[in-house]
């Protein structure tokens, strides 16, 4: 026997204590009433007999003495936890982790996913173990975590809240040295945790095919045209037929038929050219499919429109030319002496800047003097490019690591989105509100407008100011969007819960879709597909047969102190009783 | 005791007048009275004849006879004499116990019986006993003498432990007539009832058995623990009531109760037991009535 709450030499100590008081107050002379009587000739004739034959009357106050230090012993005892592993089992600590990766989704050929075996073998953990057992589960989405517990209930409770996602999975920080690791999973998307921790596999071979990659990009040769790109795989050891769909806003919709042999992959880009501008929704169909959620992806198709722009130059061949040549741009020249606002989406100030900031976004090169800009506080001479951010819009499919400039101004960047720098001096800058962006350099001390990256970067710009954007894209979990205090919408138009961090916003994105950030004019739409080899690949499991023996049910299902109490109530019930009717003292 | 026994109203005292103290045996008489005795003396009923002896008194010749037989007869009348009735009343400690307390109960079924015997021109005798003789009322007879016998009963008050055999014994001994002996108690008695009665039996007396008994004593309200308090000995026992207890004592007190009755049952003496709660007129007009001690 063992005690949790106490040492054993606390509980003897407690257990005397207690013992020895009661035995005093026992021994206590009971104050009599006093009663007189006619006579005690028949009383002394009727306790004479039944002392002389009842050996109960003997007994009785011993069997008193003995209840009463009993029942005080049991609630004594009970204070300090104690423990029988023969009847509780042994006090440990199980720590559950279920993966819930999407995965787990796939289905097994009973019909039932690995999530529910997963489930199952949860509660089969949970079912074993002594009523001191502490359990404490967690999922690998980091979304779920109890703490330790005896109560199943809280821990069923926190099993029934659980459920795959399609985020990237993370095997929980769990102290393996403290408790007993139990690692429920199909080991396909966490394949290596610690030796320590026991792994039980709901792996099954199953056969899938999904979509591995999916978006819209432009095609530079024939602008304003889009074409789709999209990845499917086999990870399934079969062949599989399969239907791929394309589908649009509107009634437009390219559907194709390919078998694909076991592992086989397909690259396939299709011409978008007719769709109109909107969600785009790629999905496959496949017999035998055990993976959903891998068979669809989105992407969004900009809407297609010219951007108005206002050259204001005093003469710059590289940008006119460009410009000219670019079919999504409808533009006029202006020289700064003539400059007015005009009805334009955009304006190109070429070494000029007006006075007061333009009403529309504007793409500034070189580092004019004006309010509304930073000042130029020096010169650099041919600063090398050292960072530069490939995630911003306006340089998508821009490289500028090779990119050489002779001489460009030191502004204060503060506040401002810095795209390109050389070490801590910006060279490419942006700003969200008012919408510009600046080159820190004259195109005439550079040999960025030479790069075959110059007109991308351009049409990036102007795409970035007034055109619809493609689509930002991101894996299933949180989606961090650079706008603040932004809504975010689903593709069916439903307001996502979201909230503001810093600059961002941020929300939880835990199936694949479309969806739409939303602050003032600004609008910014993010494709979160799965289009993961590593969640499609169902089959590629780390430990395919693990399994562990779990230990035995035990005949108590509750701590011992739970019983000792219910029998002490259940003694003074009886005690009550008996001394009630006087056959106890 | 005088509130007690005014309630003794000129309605009841009229009624009591109309008994009469049944003895079963005849016993002699020391005056004149209304109880027939075994004597021949100058009563009214018809008895016997007899030779004429000289001294005789002649006017109870039978002249009739003398002139048919030529010899002097003597009519004998049979005596009618007084009753000697002893009322002894336990006075002892015990008495003094319920609630009315059973010695107030038997000062007024004596004093009632007493009125009665009065009433009837018997003699009638008090003693109050308890671990002796603690009192006596001198011989009295006819109704006047019942305010005396009244303020002897009022001035009888409880004490000491029970002793009748000693007690019972110290009177008969002395010399006196054998006559009619009411024992009034609730025979708590350490050395047991029978020797005392025994005593009674031996002197001849014809006894008659009055058990007073209280409600507190035939079903005690007891319950825990308690200490008893014996009212006369003042020794005292710590015990705990249990209902089984108490259904022992129930069957003890019926034992008791009954050999009692069957002591009485087996020597013919007269039984009657009563409890304090029980209405005293009841008592007296009907159930000694019933018990054939009064007619």
């Amino acid at each position: 026997m063992r005690f949790l709450a106490l040492s054993t030499l606390q509980t003897t100590l407690l257990a005397l204590l207690t013992a020895g008081t009661v035995i005093a107050l026992y021994l206590l002379k009971l104050r009599h009433r006093r009663i007189l009587i006619s006579s005690s000739l028949l009383w002394r004739r009727v306790l004479e007999d039944r002392q002389s034959h009842s050996l109960i009357e003997k007994l009785r106050r011993i069997i008193s003495i003995i209840i009463a230090v009993t029942i005080a012993l049991l609630i004594a005892v009970s204070v300090s936890r104690p423990e029988v592993e023969a009847l509780t089992g042994k006090n440990e600590r199980i720590v559950i982790v279920i993966d819930t990766s999407p995965t787990m989704e796939t289905l097994s050929s009973d019909g039932k996913t690995r999530w529910e075996h997963a489930v199952a073998q949860a509660e089969s953990l949970l079912a074993s173990g002594g009523p001191t057992t502490e359990f404490r589960i967690s999922d690998t989405s980091g979304r779920i975590a109890s703490s330790f517990t005896t109560d199943r209930n809280e821990v069923r409770q926190a099993l029934a809240n659980m459920r795959p996602v399609a985020a990237e999975p993370q095997f929980p920080k769990v102290d393996v040295n403290e408790s007993l690791t139990y690692f429920i999973s199909d080991g396909v998307s966490i394949p290596q945790v610690s030796k320590s921790v026991k792994r039980i596999s709901v792996f099954e071979k199953a056969g899938n095919v999904g979509i591995t990659a999916f978006e819209i990009r432009t095609r530079p040769s024939i602008p304003p045209s889009y074409e789709a790109y999209l990845e499917v795989q086999n990870f399934g050891g079969e062949p599989a037929e399969t239907e791929i769909a394309i589908s649009g806003p509107g009634r437009q919709r390219v559907n194709k038929s390919i078998k694909l042999a076991a592992e086989e992959s397909l690259q396939e880009i299709f011409d978008l050219t007719t769709f109109e501008g909107g969600p785009i929704r790629a999905t496959i169909q496949s017999r035998g499919d055990a993976l959903k959620s891998d068979d669809i992806a989105f992407a969004y198709l900009p809407i297609k429109r010219r951007t108005r722009t206002m050259l204001v130059t005093k003469g710059n061949n590289y940008l006119q030319t460009l410009l000219k040549l670019d079919s999504f741009v409808d533009f006029s020249v202006v020289d700064p002496a003539n400059f007015k606002e005009a009805d334009v989406d955009a304006y190109i100030f070429d070494r000029f800047a007006p006075a007061t900031a333009p009403s529309r976004p504007a793409l500034i090169i070189g580092a004019p003097d004006a309010p509304w800009l930073r000042t130029a506080q020096g010169v650099v001479n041919k600063p090398q490019i050292t960072m530069w951010s490939e995630t911003h819009p306006v340089m998508k499919f821009v490289s500028v690591h090779d990119m050489s400039i002779e001489r460009a101004s030191r502004i204060d960047a503060r506040d401002l989105t810095v795209i390109a720098a050389s070490n801590q001096i910006p060279l490419i800058v942006a700003s969200e509100r008012p919408k510009w962006v600046m080159l820190t350099f004259d195109l005439n001390s550079t040999d960025f407008p030479l790069h075959v990256g110059f007109p991308v970067f351009i049409d990036n710009v102007l795409a970035w100011f007034s055109r619809d954007q493609l689509a930002l894209h991101g894996a299933p979990g949180t989606i961090e969007v650079a706008m603040s205090n932004a809504q975010i919408r689903s593709i069916d138009d439903k307001i996502i819960p979201s909230q503001p961090q810093m600059n961002k916003t941020v929300f939880e994105a835990l199936e694949p879709g479309l969806f739409t950030a939303t602050q003032g004019d600004g609008r910014l739409r993010i494709a979160v597909n799965l289009a993961n080899r590593n969640f499609s690949d169902v089959n590629r499991s780390a430990f395919r047969n693990d399994s562990v023996a779990f230990s035995e049910k035990h005949f108590l299902r509750r701590e011992l102190w739970f019983y000792m109490l219910f029998a002490a109530v259940v003694l003074i019930a009886a005690e009550w009783f008996t001394y009630h009717k006087r056959i106890t003292l | 005791m005088s509130s007690n026994l005014a309630l003794f109203d000129d309605e009841f005292l009229k009624k009591l007048e109309y008994l009469n103290i049944i003895s079963k045996r005849l016993f002699a008489g020391q005056f004149r009275a209304e109880r027939r005795t075994r004597r021949r003396g100058t009563g009214l009923e018809f008895a016997d004849y007899r030779q004429y002896v000289s001294g005789d008194d002649f006017r109870h010749l039978d002249w009739k006879a003398y002139l048919r037989l030529n010899r002097l007869i003597m009519k004998l009348f049979e005596e009618e004499e007084d009753l000697p009735i002893y009322f002894f009343v336990d006075c002892s400690q015990s008495m003094n116990y319920g609630n009315p307390s059973k010695l107030n109960y038997a000062k007024r079924v004596a004093a009632a019986l007493c009125y009665i015997g009065l009433a009837n021109l018997d003699r009638v005798n008090v003693i109050a006993y308890a671990e002796k003789i603690r009192g006596e009322l001198q011989p009295q007879r006819g109704k006047g003498r019942i305010f005396k016998v009244f303020r002897f009963l009022t001035d009888v008050t409880s004490g000491g432990e029970t002793n009748a055999l000693e007690s019972l014994k110290t009177y008969c001994t002395a010399t006196r007539r054998r006559g009619l002996a009411v024992v009034i108690s609730d025979f708590f008695d350490q050395g047991g009832f029978e020797p005392a009665l025994d005593i009674l039996r031996h002197f001849r007396h014809d006894i008659f058995v009055v058990h007073v008994a209280s409600h507190e004593e035939i079903d005690p309200n007891l319950k825990g623990e308690l200490l008893l308090v014996d009212s006369e000995s003042q020794q005292s026992r710590e015990i705990t009531i249990t209902p089984s207890l108490l259904t022992a004592y129930h069957s003890e007190y019926n034992r008791f109760c009954e050999q009692l009755e069957a002591y009485c049952w087996k020597y013919q003496l007269g039984y009657v037991r009563t409890a304090t709660d029980f209405p005293f007129e009841e008592l007296i007009l009907k159930v000694f009535r019933q018990g054939r001690f009064l007619k």
